[in-house]
């Protein structure tokens, strides 16, 4: 079902795009390569891996191995409106309804025969230890080799070297698993790829940060989450370039992406990934837009091409998300300045510690700075339990109260 | 000039009418019922004819409340974290933290020095610790709501509940009557229940509340055996407006006042 999915939805596009080239928004190109990357998933041919959000994608493709995050597919579900069947799965199964729903709707479509059988799975021990536990189930589901990778809470150069022996001996499996040897030059050439990427991303923020800023809700709406799937590959430059060059015309026309732009606002984490009248709201009643989300942000430097295991490890030990909170309330107080923000979203997203367990640091956080929070207590996938009501009011009152007060921004 | 605030909450529907310096006219309180257009017609009816003025006289209506997209006519609709909130510093002025239970959720308000809204926090999934769980309770005990209040007062040290889902807070109050102990002591129970419930979303956003200028608002505030063990639960007095559910309608009308008069 999610394979026809997918499928439909590139040859659509691809339809769209030959009938009339002018029309090719930066969103559209992100939906094409994000549609193709699901046929290939579901697609034989090429190995397939399934992966925690961490692992290293451009080392994956410059390998020739398909590789996305088990999440992803929790995301596209609830997007698709078609969750509810893998979550009722999983918990018949004995999920307990509390625990993450990209996890539980993950395991949900592994059990119902709704995800392709990988080659191999790689498993990352952060952000979180449920994406862990689910990546394991789906190991065992699928009877497939596991692979962990041990991510070290901080940066220091023993952790370093360690996540980079690993990243190389997944290197070499995984182009085992793709019927070659590793070869440094085509990994050389996905980390050129990557790097080009990641600098247009550098980029996009930069124009994001303007005022009035040239992004609307939906832009860059899971762009920093989606985009390393497509690292180290023409499609993640052509989309990263795509979506600079849409914002860079935007705020060269003096185009604000949300028109009269009022309210400036930080999404902490994920958005909410099933179809909701929120972000209209925002946008039609009260002129708020995400200028940024905290996912939304480039933390590691560009990747030496001839020895690549240590920036991708300090990529990866870098994550915000890793580590200890106060190092994440740090750099998201950081983003709210840069972006000037008049209040930061929390989605609170059920389950999920990350979400949950940093908000009372968070709102203390920005207590000091004087920039209000909003915990919305939201299930992000699982749409049986949403409420529209009350997170309406939630939303409509926090509103009311930044239009209330005194401007702090700078 | 007349200015209507209405407020669609789910168990009653509110109005209150002032004059043009802001005096109130008329108040009422219907229930909501399922059909909440009806309560809407029939709250705007009675409030005008108690004042004795036409639809016609009336400036400007500002709804609220979870039902406040649903009445027409409206020149805005504003959540009632803002109402509310705008009525209690015209009440109480000076108030620093504003605690509104009502039928189905319960919110807490911090304001600025100025009144102004610094934060607010309300009840997370499910209406345990609401009005509408004191209903519950209050049918198990075979009492009406509004007798809570004064059974209170001889319910010595008070039942100890474990549960504050209704379902099981209802089988636990009809064991522990079968067990014989006395209603005084079960309603005084499920009041410091509530106050506890309520005291944790209150430190959300208020960490030491002690000695705050507090007040009370939304139906549960006419329940006095809920006030004071919210006041002990607090440790500071916490103050009630004469008419605390209607402080959300009477807010709206202030706002239609300042935005439209
Ligand atoms: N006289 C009273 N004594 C005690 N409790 C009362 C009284 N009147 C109303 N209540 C309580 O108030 C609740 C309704 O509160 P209200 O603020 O009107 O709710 P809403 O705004 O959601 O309609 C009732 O469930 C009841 O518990
Ligand atoms: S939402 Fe939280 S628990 Fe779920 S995958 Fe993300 S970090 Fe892990």
């Amino acid at each position: 079902m999610i394979g026809e999915y997918f499928s439909g939805l590139a040859h659509d596009i691809e339809g769209k795009l030959a009938a009339e080239p002018g029309a090719a928004s930066a969103r559209k190109i992100f939906a094409l390569e994000v549609a193709r990357l699901g046929v290939r998933l579901y697609s034989p041919g090429r190995p397939v891996a399934w992966c925690g959000v961490l692992a290293p994608f451009d080392l994956l493709n410059a390998v020739g191995v398909t590789s996305c995050f088990a999440e992803f597919v929790g995301a596209m579900l609830a997007g698709m409106g078609a969750a509810s069947a893998p979550l009722e799965g999983a918990e018949q199964a004995g999920y307990a309804a509390d625990t993450c729903a990209y996890h539980r709707a993950v395991v949900g479509a592994a059990m119902q025969g709704m995800m392709p059988v990988p080659d191999f799975l790689v498993a990352t021990t952060t952000p979180c230890t449920g994406g862990l536990a689910a990546i394991e189930n789906l190991a065992r589901l699928f009877r497939r080799d596991l692979l962990v990778l041990q991510i070290p809470r901080a940066e220091t150069e023993a952790g370093v070297r360690f996540l980079a022996g690993q990243l190389e001996r997944l290197a070499r499996f995984a182009a085992g698993r793709a019927g070659a040897q590793l070869d440094p030059q085509c990994v050389a050439a996905a980390v050129d790829l990557s790097n080009v990427t990641r600098a247009l991303m550098v980029e996009i923020y930069d124009l994001a940060r303007r005022v009035p800023s040239p992004v609307s809700n939906r832009d860059l709406a899971n762009f920093g989450i989606v985009v390393p799937l497509l690292m180290g590959t023409q499609a993640g430059v052509d989309v990263a370039r795509a979506t600079r060059d849409e914002l860079a015309a935007r705020a060269r026309d003096g185009k604000s992406g949300v028109p009269g732009e009022r309210f400036r606002l930080l999404w902490v984490q994920n958005r909410i990934q099933f179809p909701n009248p929120l972000l209209r709201l925002l946008e039609d009643e009260y002129r708020a837009v995400i200028v940024v989300d905290e996912l939304n942000d480039v933390t590691w430097e560009p990747i030496d091409p001839a020895d690549p295991f240590p920036g991708m490890a300090r990529r990866a030990i870098g994550l915000p998300l890793n580590g200890p909170a106060e190092r994440r309330v740090a750099r998201l107080r950081q983003l709210a300045t840069e972006y000037r923000v008049d209040g930061i979203i929390q989605p609170c997203h059920w389950g999920c510690r990350q979400g949950t367990g940093i908000r009372g640091l968070v709102q203390r956080g920005f207590q000091e700075l004087g920039i209000p929070v909003l915990n919305l207590e939201v299930d992000c996938i699982d749409a049986r339990s949403f409420s529209e009501g009350q997170l309406r009011t939630r939303l409509e009152a926090f509103l009311e109260l930044i239009a209330g007060r005194p401007r702090v921004r700078a | 000039m007349r200015f209507l605030g209405i407020d669609v909450g789910s168990l009653s529907c509110d109005a209150a009418l002032l004059d043009e310096r802001g005096e109130l006219l008329a108040a009422t309180v219907v229930p909501t019922g399922a059909r909440n257009r009806e309560a809407i017609a029939r709250a705007k009816d009675e409030v005008l004819r108690a004042a004795g003025v036409s639809a016609e006289d009336v400036t400007a209506v500002v709804s609220t409340g979870y039902g406040r997209d649903r009445v027409e006519g409206r020149r805005a609709a504003v959540t009632e974290i803002t109402c509310h909130a705008r009525g209690i510093q015209a009440l109480l002025p000076g108030t620093r933290l504003l605690v509104d239970i009502g039928g189905q959720d319960s919110k807490a308000v911090r304001f600025d020095a100025q009144g102004g809204v610094a934060d607010f926090a309300m009840n997370d999934k499910c209406a345990a610790g609401t009005g509408r769980f004191l209903e519950a309770m209050a049918r198990a005990l075979e009492v009406d709501v509004s007798a809570l209040g004064e059974l209170d007062r001889d319910g010595s040290d008070g039942a100890t509940l474990s549960s504050m889902c209704t379902v099981f807070a209802e089988s636990e109050v009809v064991s522990l009557i079968a067990d014989g102990v006395a209603v005084g002591a079960i309603v005084r129970g499920l009041h410091r229940a509530i106050a506890s419930r309520t005291l944790a979303m209150i430190k959300r956003i208020v960490p030491d509340p002690s000695g705050l200028p507090v007040a009370m608002s939304g139906g549960v505030a006419h329940n006095a055996g809920v006030v004071r063990a919210l006041s002990a639960a607090l440790g500071c007095e916490v103050r009630v407006p004469p008419r605390p559910d209607i402080v959300g309608a009477f807010g709206a009308a202030l706002i239609a006042r300042e935005r439209f008069g």
